[in-house]
């Protein structure tokens, strides 16, 4: 009971926190001026591609150190746990896209108004986006290493770097590498987005490929967009076969479990060439030529066991000590850090609300309309198909690679002809709207639904067809229970992929024209990119992040918490 | 000098806050190449007094001396077999079994060779390569005790060996780990084992002793006085069973 109200505590303080410090970077800045042009020639394609690939991994490989040390932190420190879950909690629900603009302009005047503050917050952007669920991910590893084999390394005395090398870290490859994947096909959609968000006036172009789409539609080349697309594309599809499906056939050998079941194993060309590479075969010995100098340099080597020792004393000594005035620091740190941006909120909100603060409710109903229509069109095609592909293996061999390289194309890349489609077909923005929200939520229900029906045991299905069970009744009884949970899990996905899209469909700046509907996502980019209005953006930004917070606490939670316990199947 | 002096030793888990005792003033004295086994029923906290004599957990109260100084951390004097297992999944067999001698600093030429030494003896040889996920029970535990024995440790803890195997592999396996201690060639020469099977502590031990549950005391120290080797089927054998048993239930 106590235990939850202090993660109550923490995670309330921590949205505090992240809205203070939202508001007194913005609060004094200005913008910047300075148009960075882009060339849209096609001989600069592989570039941007290059450039783009590069942000990626930037951002990439910092939140795989950040996942690992955080996870770690969070798994093995007792009273660290609970406050760092809590944050994490946070920072996974809130719409990472709200916080953009705030970013650009926080980067853009640390450096000055030079082009490499952009570029840094795009970088911190997709790393926000691909950070918090591979954390959780390492998070839970570290705490389901079974018992048995810490002891293991404990008994053969077994510590250090080498415990954490050999013993502790493994156990985090596979779902490491899962969620890297799934946080690289999410990277791509904010890449784009940050590359193609424009600020006021002035729009900042970072050399990419989201820049050269939006840029290439505005000045009406649309082959050259379809170039862009088609670039891009072939880079996801190749990374995905020559990277990530290789890693994640390799990941399988770090999976740790008591019995053998019998599963066809999955296989990777590209993983075979690599083992039949000789590069491969010679790791170890170019580990050992690179590794020998480094060995040498081991302290540790010239230890007699008696420094060694006295290393250990000290250590014990000096650091715990240590260890413990840093987290005081910190604590005290954090505990400043509150309190500031508790103060500049009641600053920022103490002023007298401007008039389209009554207008903040409206808008939120219809930004929560557009979603809800947005989701139940989602639902009413990818339920029909995942039972379809789930009942018929051969649907399964045809759809699957379709809807990977469809879900593997960022939403935001086709924001472009969307916007072509808003402005000239369909000739509104609302139906627009809801078409780029629904690009940000449909996979995740496809994806998840598959799978759901994927895992209904085969028995259950055939007993169901021996006691003669009509098509509606099937649905009724076995189908619709059977996936409920990975419909929820699904929904929660969605929804959060959703409220990230409405910031990016609501308004759109097309030809140095704007497009916007009535909606939280445009009350927020109109602050920010046309007023200028601080408070304004605060209470958008505020107002977004607690609706979401409420209703993940007190619907996808409780409605997630019933499909488990209801209709989850384990015999 | 006793090898290992056990001294008045408990241990409290707290279970939600409510403190839960598991062990009561354990005391008893292991002799160096004494074979002794630990019995009783499940929840008597035998696997817990084996891990607190292998320094693996601290005692709430009293002291483990191991060759008359106390322990406070792990004996590296002495190895683990568990009953899963324990082996790292993404080690290959060679893998596992070096583990502690990496760990004790064996430069890498003397560490292949020497665990390559002990896959032998286990009868492993060209396994070496051979992730545990490619391994039967019986081969898999057989892994478990070359990298035990790897160490060369003096004392030998074992956590229900073969309680996960199939009946055929695991009378084998008795056989040979009762081989292996006898083996004057190994440094190893005393053992404990933690067992539920008492027909098996019986077979194998000098000594058995008999915990009670709830909290876990030692309710009877029996010497098993019947020369070696042993026959299964020896009436005299059967004989301990039935008092071990009747002491427990």
């Amino acid at each position: 009971m106590f235990k939850d109200a202090k993660r109550r505590a923490v995670f309330g303080v921590t949205l505090l926190l992240l809205a203070g410090l939202a508001y007194a970077i913005s609060r004094q800045l200005h913008f910047p001026t300075g148009k960075i042009e882009l060339d849209t020639a096609l001989s600069q394609l592989p570039y941007y591609a290059a450039y783009s690939l590069m942000r990626m991994l930037t951002a990439y490989f910092l939140s795989l150190l950040f996942s690992i040390f955080y996870g770690y932190i969070a798994a093995t420190v007792p009273k660290a746990e609970g406050p760092m879950i809590a944050v994490l909690d946070v920072l996974q629900s809130v719409p990472i896209l709200g916080f953009f603009p705030v970013a650009v302009f926080f980067f853009v005047n640390l450096f000055r108004g030079s082009q490499f503050g952009v570029e840094v917050a795009s970088i911190v952007l997709i790393f926000t986006s691909m950070s918090w669920n591979m954390a959780f991910s390492t998070y839970e590893s570290f705490k389901a290493i079974p018992n048995d084999l810490v002891e293991a390394a404990d008994g053969l005395g077994v510590r250090g770097w080498l415990k954490f090398k050999k013993a502790l870290f493994p156990i985090c490859i596979p779902r490491l590498i899962y969620n890297s994947m799934m946080s690289w096909a999410g990277g791509w959609y904010f890449l784009i987005a940050c590359e193609i968000i424009a600020i006021g006036s002035i729009r900042y172009h970072l050399p990419g490929l989201g820049s050269f789409l939006i840029e290439s539609v505005e000045s009406g080349e649309v082959w050259r967009t379809f170039y862009g697309l088609f670039v891009l594309i072939l880079m996801i599809v190749l990374l995905d076969l020559f990277v990530w499906r290789p890693l994640s056939v390799w990941g399988e050998k770090f999976k740790y479990e008591f019995t053998t079941t019998a599963t066809v194993p999955s296989t990777s060309f590209a993983l075979q060439w690599y083992r039949r590479l000789r590069v491969a075969r010679r790791w170890g010995r170019i580990k050992e030529i690179i590794g020998k100098p480094a060995r040498a340099l081991n302290p540790r080597r010239y230890f007699l066991p008696a420094g060694e020792r006295l290393a250990q004393e000290t250590r014990e000594r000096v650091w715990i000590p240590l260890r413990r005035g840093l987290g005081y620091l910190l604590v005290g740190g954090i505990f400043l850090l509150i309190g500031w941006s508790f103060f500049l909120l009641i600053e920022g909100l103490a002023k007298p609300l401007p008039p389209e603060a009554g207008r903040i409710p409206g808008a939120l109903l219809a930004s929560f309309l557009r979603l809800g229509i947005a989701y139940l069109l989602a639902l009413a095609w990818t339920v029909p198909v995942a039972f379809w592909v789930g009942e018929n293996p051969r649907a399964f061999r045809i759809v699957t690679p379709i809807a990977e390289i469809g879900a593997s194309i960022p939403a935001t890349a086709l924001f472009p002809f969307f916007i072509l489609l808003a402005v000239h077909v369909l000739g509104g923005m609302n139906a627009a709207a809801v078409l780029l929200i629904l690009t940000g939520m449909q996979w995740y229900l496809l994806f998840n639904l598959i799978g759901g029906v994927q895992n209904i045991p085969g028995d259950l299905k055939e007993a169901a067809k021996a006691l003669g069970v009509s098509k509606w009744l099937y649905w009724r009884r076995l189908y619709l229970p059977a996936v409920f949970p990975a419909l929820v899990t699904g929904s929660i996905t969605a929804w959060g992929g959703g409220w990230n899209a409405l910031i990016v469909s609501e308004y759109v700046v097309y030809r140095r024209e704007t497009y916007a509907v009535n909606g939280i996502g445009a009350m927020l980019d109109r602050a920010t990119y046309e007023a200028g209005d601080k408070q304004m953006m605060l209470l958008a930004l505020i107002t977004m992040v607690i609706a979401i917070t409420l209703l993940n606490r007190f619907f996808w939670r409780k409605l997630y918490l019933y499909a488990v316990e209801r209709y989850k199947i384990d015999y | 000098m006793d090898l290992l002096e056990v001294e008045k030793v408990s241990k409290v888990f707290n279970q939600n806050g409510v403190p839960m005792p598991v062990l009561k003033e354990i005391s008893f004295r292991v002799q160096e190449g004494e074979f002794i086994a630990l019995v009783g029923p499940s929840g008597s906290g035998k696997s817990t007094l084996l891990r607190i004599l292998n320094g693996l957990i601290p005692p709430t109260e009293g002291r483990v001396l191991y060759r008359g100084k106390a322990l406070h951390s792990v004996n590296l004097d002495s190895a683990m077999v568990f009953q899963s297992f324990a082996l790292f999944p993404w080690l290959t067999v060679l893998g596992n079994v070096e583990l502690g001698l990496e760990a004790r600093g064996f430069p890498i030429e003397a560490r292949r060779k020497k665990a390559i030494q002990f896959i032998e003896k286990v009868g492993l040889d060209g396994f070496e390569e051979a992730y545990p996920r490619e391994l039967s029970g019986g081969m898999k535990q057989r892994v478990g005790i070359a990298r035990a024995l790897a160490v060369e440790p003096k004392l030998l803890c074992m956590d229900e060996p073969f309680s996960a195997l199939d009946p055929l592999t695991s009378l084998a396996l008795r056989e040979e780990v009762l081989m292996l201690w006898e083996d004057k060639s190994m440094p190893v020469n005393t053992i404990i084992m933690v067992t539920h099977i008492i027909e098996e502590a019986v077979f194998m031990a000098d000594r058995v002793l008999v915990l009670s549950t709830h909290p876990g005391t030692l309710v009877a120290d029996i010497p098993i006085n019947v020369a070696r080797p042993r026959d299964r089927k020896d009436p005299v054998l059967n004989e301990y069973s039935d008092r071990i048993f009747s002491l427990m239930a």
